[in-house]
């Protein structure tokens, strides 16, 4: 479980929470994590990661009003039915944000259209567009 | 009690040189606050006045609801206090200092005492004067946790101790902090280590407190831009500059605060162009909140 | 918490203080070496009890010593880290100051029993003529009342910081420097001799000092 966990950034201007939060989403979406898992207790996250215990609460309650996870008092925090619906959106989602990413740094450094899908084409060794 | 800590208008004085002035200091109860400034700036000095070690000269100090110095016993019971230089009797053993320690608070964990004990490696009849820097640095921890504190008032406690020690420290500190709803107060020279573990920030630049605040808005706030054609005057930015500086050919560098995505419209509005917007972490964040500080304005 | 403090105090006291304990039993034993011969005439009872006398400025001297010995080892290791840890502690530090005064009346009981025992063997093994007795109760409550109010004052100064004591230490020198000048210029009355002897007579606070300290008299 803590490998999911290995690029969390502090230095990061994205709250430590929400980084959290999206890899558990990302592990959710692509079935790494199935309904009825259980997620590591808050004391063994925060203790695993040597971080506050409230940021991996906070993570914990937004995945909840998302209604990725269910906390239980007493039992632990589960992860919830998600409807393959739901998985789509959010790997669509994740995927937005990387080829966001990638553009952003591609401009950047003068990068421009032409070569991305070049590089792309030689990359997944399949054509995409002429 | 909304504040675990909180100080209004504290003044100090030692020596001819040396000055704390309008000290304001608000610790919210229940978060993990880190107290960041560099050497000097009267971290330590300011530690010491919270918790009745030091006599101010004007000011009210409150902690966990109770005025400091007039019911300090009362508020020492609850508090765990890990100073920065280490404060236990040197002829003691480690078994003796403990016991000590341990007769003053009522709520003392004696097998939580000894688990931490066991945990971190000390020897029971290890005389202190002959434990290495961070067997100090791990009993004085030992001491204020096993005491199940509500205020945890850490002075630089890993300064100067090898990361697995630090690490070790740290795993015992947030350990605690899960299992009780305690506040804890941390000053630290290691920005990084804060950084991941506290909510709130406050920065001491030479006797004053020079921002106050959480941490993430502290980072999302402070940002460095790479400028081209930058105007020559900013009156109107919906950003504050801390500083710029030129040199790169067509291009400035700007650290602003207070920035918010929707502002790159600003730019254009000048005719400048606004290349890249690079966050800052916590540590380049203080260094230029303080350069700021000290250096006259453009 | 008591018991605490008073094993730190006995940790750092102990053995100074158990060869104290060891010249407080010698000292009564020893001052009546002189009484051994049931039949000694009025001479050597005499000179028997001018031994018993000589012997007796020991008690006061030992009192001072035990006095200056437990203050130093209250006060020196909370000196040494400049009473951080002390003031740090959840007591008032008036109360931390009781704990450390009465653990020291404590460890004083050891010497003054000592004495005590002393006192009382060398009373059984003198064979003293009649007319004169035998006093080892009241030879050792006057030793311990007097090494508690030396260690009142030693304790006192020894609280207070590092330039209070120093400032008392040289006053104290002071005086007894004009007194021994004043002594050989054979000047009589001096402002610190008047002080002095209010102090010194009764019911001045250093009056238990004087005189003669007889385990035998008459």
């Amino acid at each position: 479980m803590e490998h999911m966990f290995e690029r969390i950034d502090p230095r990061s201007s994205t709250p430590l929470y929400a980084q959290i939060a999206a890899r558990l989403k990302v592990a959710v979406a692509a079935g790494e994590l199935s309904s009825g898992d259980p997620l590591p207790s808050v004391r063994q996250l925060a203790h695993r990661l040597r971080l506050n215990p409230a940021t991996v609460v906070q993570a914990y309650r937004e995945l909840e009003a998302e209604g990725f996870v269910e906390m239980r008092q007493g039992a632990g925090t589960f992860v919830r039915d998600v409807t393959p619906e739901r998985r789509g959106r959010e790997r669509a989602e994740h995927a937005t944000r990387l080829v966001r990413t990638l553009l952003a740094d591609a401009a950047k450094h003068g990068l421009g259209r032409e070569d991305i899908i070049k590089a792309f084409d030689q990359e997944l060794g399949v054509k995409t567009h002429e | 009690m909304s504040n675990a800590v909180e100080i209004r208008d504290l003044h100090y004085r030692a020596g001819k040189s040396f000055e704390i002035r309008d000290l304001a200091l608000n610790v919210p109860t229940g978060s993990m606050y880190g107290f960041l400034g560099p050497n000097g700036s009267g971290k330590t000095t300011t530690i010491r006045l919270m918790l009745g070690l030091l006599p101010a000269i004007k000011g009210t100090v409150t902690v966990l609801g109770g005025r400091v110095p007039q019911e300090s016993p009362r508020i020492l019971a609850r508090t765990g206090y890990v100073p920065e230089a280490p404060h236990l009797y040197p002829t003691l053993t480690v078994a003796e200092a403990i016991r000590f320690h341990a007769s003053f608070y009522a709520t003392w964990d004696a097998a939580w005492a000894e688990e931490l004990r066991g945990g971190f490696g000390i020897e029971l009849d290890r005389r202190l004067s002959r434990l290495s820097k961070g067997e100090m640095g791990k009993l004085e921890m030992l001491l204020a946790l096993a005491q199940r504190p509500e205020l945890l008032v850490l002075d630089e406690p890993t300064d100067g101790l090898d990361p697995v020690v630090r690490r070790d420290l740290l795993t015992a500190l947030l350990d605690y902090v899960s299992q009780h709803n305690a506040t804890v107060f941390i000053s630290s020279h290691l920005v990084h280590e804060l950084e991941r573990i506290c909510d709130w920030v406050g920065v001491m630049d030479r006797g004053r407190l020079v921002a106050e605040l959480p941490m993430h808005s502290f980072k999302s706030g402070i940002k460095r831009l790479r400028v081209g054609n930058a105007p020559a005057l900013v009156g109107d930015a919906p950003f504050v500059v801390l500083s710029r500086e030129g040199g790169d050919g067509a291009f400035e560098t700007w650290i602003v605060r207070g920035w918010q995505a929707p502002m790159t419209q600003w730019f254009a509005g000048v005719g400048a162009t606004l290349k890249d917007v690079v966050d800052l972490d916590l540590e380049e964040g203080f260094v230029e909140l303080l350069r700021t500080f000290r250096a006259p304005r453009a | 918490m008591f018991k605490q403090i008073l094993y730190t105090q006995w940790k750092w006291s102990r053995l100074t203080l158990l060869l104290l304990a060891v010249v407080g039993f010698a000292i009564p034993v020893l001052s009546v070496r002189d009484f051994g011969d049931p039949s000694a005439g009025i001479w050597e009872v005499r000179d028997a009890l001018d031994s018993v006398a000589a012997w007796g400025y020991a008690y006061p001297i030992l009192a001072a010593a035990v006095a200056l010995l437990l203050s130093v080892t209250t006060w020196g290791p909370d000196h040494q880290g400049r009473h951080v840890y002390a003031l740090s502690l959840p007591v008032p530090r008036w109360h931390y100051a009781l704990l450390r005064f009465s653990a020291g009346v404590v460890l004083i009981g050891l010497v003054v029993a000592a004495v005590w025992i002393g006192a009382l063997v060398a009373s059984a093994s003198a064979s003293a003529p009649p007319g004169l007795h035998a006093y080892p109760q009241a030879l050792a409550l006057r030793f311990a009342l007097a090494t508690v109010v030396a260690y009142s004052i030693f304790f006192a100064i020894a609280a207070g910081t590092n330039r209070t004591a120093g400032v008392i230490l040289v006053l104290i020198i002071a005086i007894f420097v004009i007194e021994v000048v004043s002594l050989l210029a054979g000047i009589e009355a001096t402002p610190t001799s008047f002080v002095l002897s209010h102090l010194v007579v009764w019911p001045g606070p250093l009056a238990i000092f004087t005189g003669r300290w007889m385990l035998i008299d008459v």
